[in-house]
């Protein structure tokens, strides 16, 4: 696998958005944090009924260096025969997000089903999302530290090393501080205490 | 199932994450008073792999094999989707021959149809119907002979390839294919016979995590669980992608939004996917090209490779530095079986893609779970969980 590890071939863009070619997949419009609620507000009222997917992007190197990328889609609620759906319209609003503190309100007010899509954009960027109702770790396990998806988080080498990866039982739903009840909760939570006794042990050997 | 907690009159349970019914490794974390589900939360990740940063660390022609592992049921449709984003980003898309485009078209609806006959049989034995399984596990196991004919692998065959496909069909491609045809009809009579009428079926799938048009819309459904809400939306009709627009068939849907809805879309969609296998059947009696006529982006024939240097050289550097894609970004979402599956590409106009990011349906379809789930019995959430059909890989990716 030297893929991955050989240099690249080409000088590298810094803001690939600006430079896109002429596709029609999209009405795309670019925005400032300040503005992003009141934005996603105005379009939810306008027939944006669906937030079809948010992702991050990190442009390390640039200013702001996050961009989170939200796509919406206009789907009419009372449409029964594709000739009723016709072809929606596709919005793609970019948020630019800085490097120090980044933080975006959340979405989940308007659109319930961002719940987990900010939470992964938590989990693999960082970037924080206030008022989010539960922001926690979704993809990777609690307790990792970094954010994989920066570009800065090597795929492999020696720095990927530098975060163990941790037992499987790590991540389990019982909350820390619950008191166990029950023989299987009470198992689980040794497991976890076992789990987490090993993972300290290897870190000091 | 554990018990967590007892408070009050509800309980927390703990379902899976290796519970079989549960599709892969979810765990859902219920509340419930009796037997009445109050709330449903999950907990997802298990699976994770990192695939979007490893495909970020790919060329753009390596990235195919491990997008093609994220929905293990329709790989070949995920392949689609990429291959049709960056084919955007490079500009080939008007270029991409008839028959590559047949080609494609004809294995994502096999695809389709194989993927709803996984749901079938394994939404079947959630409900204790299990000579389900074997009826539709048969005609899966067909399709896969066919894909594994056109690739040389059954699951992941990573057969298509930006601006085309991998070598045109072998011999007797063809005449399987046609045996299918004929077989299809009686089998999808079969199963109807088995379930669709089947009384116990219709008493666990009936008025079964009923989902209302406005709160699929607000919980980002997509597929046949949005279709089984009275939206007929389809990527396919909506904005038509890699020559659809010249097949014809209908988007099933039905009203009443619940289990059995979603049930009688995903079995009426087999149907219509098989009416385009089926016209696609004759389109490929033409020969064709399979591949753009753009030596920057295709191998040169195998063939010559042997016979002349440039050839060599010229499927050397392609195979060890791919190509670069210039610089932008794209969104493009194709119909997988599971709802709108979207790929944003970001290319800095490198050799490989700069970012990565799935639209997964299965995800968005699971998340609604949460809404759907209250007030329901707690012997029904697996059940819903089987109506939306998720797929663990995507789901974590």
């Amino acid at each position: 696998m030297p893929s991955s590890q050989s240099p690249s071939i080409a000088g590298t863009a810094v803001d690939p958005t600006s430079l896109r070619p002429p596709l029609d997949d999209a009405e795309i419009v670019r925005i400032a944090p300040g503005e992003l609620l009141a934005k996603l507000t105005a379009l939810r009222a306008e027939g944006f009924s669906m937030l079809l997917d948010l992702g991050g992007v990190d442009y390390l190197g640039r200013e702001p260096r996050f961009d989170v990328v939200y796509h919406l889609l206009a789907l009419p609620a009372r449409a029964a025969t594709v000739a009723e759906v016709g072809t929606p319209r596709r919005l793609r609003l970019l948020v630019g997000v800085p490097a120090e503190g980044p933080e975006l309100p959340s979405a989940t007010g308007l659109w319930p089903s961002a719940d987990w899509a900010e939470r992964e954009i938590f989990d693999l960027f960082g970037i924080v999302f206030t008022g989010h109702p539960d922001l926690r770790r979704i993809q990777m396990p609690y307790d990792w530290t970094g954010h994989p998806l920066r570009k800065d988080y090597p795929l492999r080498g020696p720095a990927r090393e530098a975060t163990p990866r941790p037992p499987f039982a790590l991540k389990s739903n019982v909350p820390a501080g619950t008191p166990p009840s029950g023989k299987v909760a009470a198992a689980l939570q040794k497991q976890i205490a076992r789990a987490r006794g090993q993972a300290a042990d290897g870190e000091t050997s | 199932m554990d018990v967590v907690e007892r408070s009050g009159n509800t309980m927390t349970l703990s379902m899976g994450p290796q519970h079989p019914s549960t599709h892969g490794v979810l765990q859902v974390i219920v509340e419930v008073s009796g037997e009445i589900v109050e709330k449903a939360e999950m907990e997802i990740g298990y699976l994770h792999t990192g695939i979007e940063k490893s495909a970020e660390n790919l060329f753009w022609t390596q990235a195919g094999t491990v997008i093609e592992r994220m929905d293990y049921l329709n790989p070949l449709g995920n392949a689609m989707c990429y291959m049709l984003a960056a084919e955007k980003l490079l500009g080939i898309t008007d270029r991409i021959p008839e028959r590559a485009q047949d080609i494609r078209i004809l294995l994502c609806e096999l695809s389709r149809i194989a993927s709803h006959c996984v749901w079938l049989g394994t939404a079947g034995i959630d409900l204790g119907a299990i000579s389900t399984f074997f009826y539709s596990f048969d005609v899966r196991e067909d399709i896969l002979d066919l894909i594994e004919l056109s690739g040389g692998a059954r699951m992941h065959p990573n057969y298509l390839r930006i601006g085309g496909v991998n070598g045109d069909l072998p011999a007797g491609f063809l005449d399987r294919l046609d045996a299918l045809i004929a077989k299809f009809p009686r089998r999808m009579r079969e199963l109807r016979t088995l379930l669709q009428n089947n009384p116990i079926l219709r008493d666990r799938m009936i008025d079964v995590g009923t989902i209302s048009p406005e709160q699929a819309l607000a919980w980002n459904l997509t597929g046949p669980a949005l279709r089984g809400s009275g939206i007929a939306y389809d990527v396919r009709k909506a904005f038509p992608y890699g020559g659809y627009e010249r097949y014809a068939f209908d988007v099933p849907t039905r009203v009443e939004g619940d289990a059995y809805a979603r049930f009688l879309v995903r079995l009426d969609e087999m149907d219509e996917a098989m009416r385009i296998v089926t016209q696609v059947r004759k389109a490929l009696d033409r020969p064709g090209p399979i591949m753009v006529d753009d030596p920057k982006i295709a191998q040169p024939p195998k063939e010559t490779i042997a016979l002349s240097m440039e050839a060599l050289i010229h499927h050397f550097k392609i195979v060890s530095e791919s190509f670069r894609v210039p610089p932008g970004d794209v969104y493009q979402a194709i119909e997988s079986p599971r709802g709108e599956l979207g790929y944003y590409l970001v290319s800095d106009g490198n050799n490989r893609p700069y970012r990565v990011r799935t639209r997964p349906p299965s995800l968005y379809n699971l998340q609604a779970l949460k809404a759907m789930a209250p007030g329901n019995l707690i012997a029904d959430i697996v059940v819903m969980i089987g109506s939306l059909d998720p797929v663990f890989g995507e789901v974590d990716r």
